[in-house]
C-alpha cells in the first residue's frame, strides 16, 4: 500500500509514520521543517513552503495523490479537517473522521473514533480513502531512517496570505506530561492556583484545567485545556481536583495510566472514571497529600 | 455595505442527558431533547454583529430534523431574519450535509457564509471545506477576529504553530472559533417575538450515501479501580504512595 500523509504537527507526523511503518511506502507532506522527522520510515518528506491555505495546499496533494497513493492519512488539526473536507469533495470520496485506530482489510479499512461528545465509541467499516486522525495513534517511534527531503514552493490561491505570526509564548506540552493536576470549577477562584503550583512543582506536573477553567472564567490559558474540545493526554498520573467529570473533560484524559479524583461531591461522575478518589475538599487534600510525599 | 449573510446552523443531542443503557452499553437517546451546537452559536452571534455593523441579512440555514425548529427560534431570537429548516438529516453522513446544505446556499444570495469550525459532538470539522468545494469559494477557518469591508474580508484564522492573517475575496465561507466572541443572550421580549416568526420547513431532497457501515456504537468501558475514600487522612496516604511510586 501507499500512503499520502499531511500533517502539521509534528508529533501526529511522528506518530502517523510509525503506525504506518511497514505497511507500506509513505510520503509525508510537512508545512513544518524539522531535521527530526527524517528519522520516521517515510520514503520522502515534502517540505511545503510558499502559501499554507487551505484552497493552496489541497489543490497542491490533489496533484500529489492522483493515481499515485492509496490512502491520504491527515493530522486532525484545524488546517489538516478543512483540507480533508475539501479535497474528499474534489475527488468524491470518503473519509474516515476522527479515528483513534485504523485497521487496513481487503481493500476497506475498520476505523473507531468518537461520538456523542465522547460518550460512545464509533467502530465503523468503510471504502474511505481519507482518514483523519487524531493524536496518539502511536507512540511515534523513531525507525532510524534518514528520509531525504524535497521542498516545494506552493502557489498563491483564492485566499492571500497577508501575515503570519507564531503563536504567543511556549507551547505547553501537555501531551508529553508524565503527571498532570488538572484543576476545575471546585477550584472557587483564580487565587486558588497559587496553593495547587508549589505542589504541582514538587511532584514535577504541567498544570491544566477543564473547559470552564480555562474558556469560561479564564483562570488558566486556552491552551491548557483538557477535554474532548481541547487536549487528549496521557500522562502516568492524571490527578483532577473539583473537576465533575463530564463526559467533554473525560474523553482528553481517558487514556492516562492513573487517575486520582478529589471532589467534595461524592456522587461527582470523575469518581466512577477515577482509580483513587478523595470526597473531600481539595486544598486539604492537596496540603495532606504534600505533606505525606 | 450590506452584505446577505448566510450562517449554518446545527442541532446536537443534549449529550449531558444522553445516558448509557447499562446492559447493552449503547447510547438512549429516545426522548433526549435537542441543542443548539455551541460553535455555531458563535457563527450566529457573528453574523448579526457584520448586519448590526454593515447593515444587510442574515439567513440561516438548519439540516436537522423537525425540532430543529425549536434551535431555529433560538436563532431567531439572536437576530436572524429569516431560517430554513430542512429534515432528513443522517448521522455521520457528513457527504450529505455538505451537498444539501451547499445546494441550499447556492439559492439564496450570500456574500459571506458562516459556520463553526468544529461541532461539540461528532468534531469532523470537514464541512466547511466540502461546502467551499462544492461552492467554488474562497475559505478561511478557524477564525478568531473577520472583518468585511467592501468586498473584501479579513480574518485572523488559528492554524497549528501560528496564527495567520489572511484576505479573500467575497463571496467566501468562513469557520469560527469558540474564540471569535461571546454569544449574546436574547432578552425575553426578543424570544417571544421570534416564537411568532414564519419559519421555512422543507425536506431534504439530495440523496448520497455515506460509504460507511457501522459495526458498533457502544460506550467505552471503564477499568479504573474506584478506590474512594471519605477519610481525608487515609486517603492522602495512599495517593502519596502512588504519587512517589510513579515518581521515584
Amino acid at each position: 500500500m501507499k500512503f499520502l500523509v499531511f500533517s502539521d504537527s509534528l508529533d501526529v507526523s511522528k506518530q502517523i509514520l510509525s503506525f504506518l511503518n511497514g505497511k507500506g511506502e509513505t510520503r509525508l507532506l510537512s508545512p513544518r521543517e524539522d531535521n527530526s522527522l527524517r528519522g520516521y520510515g517515510a520514503s520522502e518528506i515534502v517540505l511545503l513552503k510558499g502559501s499554507l491555505t487551505i484552497d493552496s495546499v489541497s489543490e497542491f496533494i490533489l496533484k500529489e495523490f492522483a493515481g499515485s497513493f492509496d490512502y491520504l492519512i491527515i493530522a486532525s488539526t484545524s488546517l489538516g479537517r478543512d483540507i480533508a473536507g475539501y479535497i474528499s469533495e474534489k475527488m468524491n470520496v470518503t473519509v474516515a473522521h476522527e479515528v483513534f485506530s485504523i485497521a487496513f482489510k481487503d481493500g476497506k479499512i475498520v476505523t473507531k473514533r468518537f461520538d456523542l461528545g465522547g460518550k460512545v465509541v464509533i467502530e465503523e467499516e468503510s471504502s474511505a480513502k481519507i482518514v483523519t486522525v487524531l493524536p496518539g495513534i502511536s507512540e511515534g517511534t523513531p525507525s532510524g531512517s534518514n528520509s531525504p527531503v524535497r521542498v516545494v514552493e506552493i502557489p498563491a490561491g483564492k485566499v492571500r496570505v497577508v501575515s503570519v505570526e507564531p503563536k504567543k509564548g511556549k507551547e505547553v506540552e501537555l501531551e508529553k506530561a508524565s503527571i498532570i493536576v488538572s484543576v476545575g470549577r471546585g477550584l472557587g477562584k483564580k487565587e486558588g492556583l497559587q496553593q495547587i503550583e508549589p505542589f504541582a512543582k514538587k511532584i514535577g506536573a504541567e498544570i491544566a484545567g477543564s473547559r470552564p477553567v480555562c474558556l469560561d472564567y479564564h483562570w488558566l490559558s486556552e491552551d491548557r485545556q483538557v477535554g474532548y474540545s481541547g487536549r487528549k493526554v496521557r500522562p502516568k498520573i492524571y490527578l483532577a481536583l473539583g473537576i465533575s467529570g463530564q463526559i467533554q473533560h473525560i474523553a482528553g484524559m481517558r487514556d492516562s495510566k492513573i487517575v486520582i479524583a478529589v471532589n467534595k461531591d461524592k456522587n461527582a461522575p470523575i469518581f466512577q472514571e477515577c482509580d483513587y478518589g478523595i470526597v473531600g475538599d481539595l486544598y486539604t487534600a492537596v496540603q495532606k497529600i504534600s505533606s505525606y510525599l | 455595505m450590506p452584505y446577505n449573510i448566510v450562517v449554518l446552523v446545527k442541532q446536537i443531542y443534549d449529550l449531558e442527558l444522553v445516558k448509557i443503557n447499562s446492559s447493552t452499553g449503547e447510547p438512549v437517546l429516545e426522548g433526549v431533547p435537542f441543542r443548539f451546537e455551541t460553535l455555531s452559536k458563535n457563527a450566529v452571534e457573528e453574523a448579526v454583529r457584520l448586519k448590526e455593523k454593515h447593515g444587510g441579512k442574515v439567513t440561516a440555514i438548519l439540516f436537522g430534523n423537525d425540532k430543529g425548529t425549536q434551535v431555529m427560534k433560538e436563532a431567531y431570537a439572536m437576530g436572524v431574519d429569516e431560517g430554513f429548516v430542512i429534515t432528513g438529516y443522517q448521522e455521520g453522513n457528513v457527504a450529505l450535509t455538505a451537498r444539501v446544505l451547499a445546494a441550499k446556499i447556492s439559492q439564496i444570495p450570500h456574500d459571506i457564509v458562516l459556520l463553526g469550525n468544529q461541532s461539540a459532538d461528532s468534531m469532523s470539522g470537514l464541512l466547511g471545506g466540502k461546502i467551499s468545494a462544492i461552492l467554488g469559494l474562497p475559505y478561511v477557518s478557524n477564525a478568531l477576529k473577520l472583518e468585511a469591508s467592501g468586498q473584501k474580508i479579513t480574518v485572523e484564522s488559528a492554524g497549528e504553530a501560528e496564527n495567520m492573517k489572511v484576505e479573500a475575496d467575497l463571496p467566501a465561507v468562513v469557520s469560527v472559533s469558540q474564540e471569535i466572541n461571546e454569544p449574546r443572550f436574547p432578552p425575553v421580549m426578543q424570544i417571544i417575538q421570534a416564537g411568532r416568526k414564519k419559519m421555512n420547513v422543507e425536506q431534504a431532497q439530495i440523496r448520497v450515501e455515506s460509504g460507511i457501515k457501522v459495526l458498533s456504537r457502544l460506550a467505552p468501558k471503564s477499568e479504573r479501580k474506584k478506590v474512594i475514600f471519605d477519610d481525608m487522612d487515609k486517603g492522602a496516604q495512599e495517593i502519596a504512595k502512588v504519587i512517589k511510586e510513579v515518581t521515584k
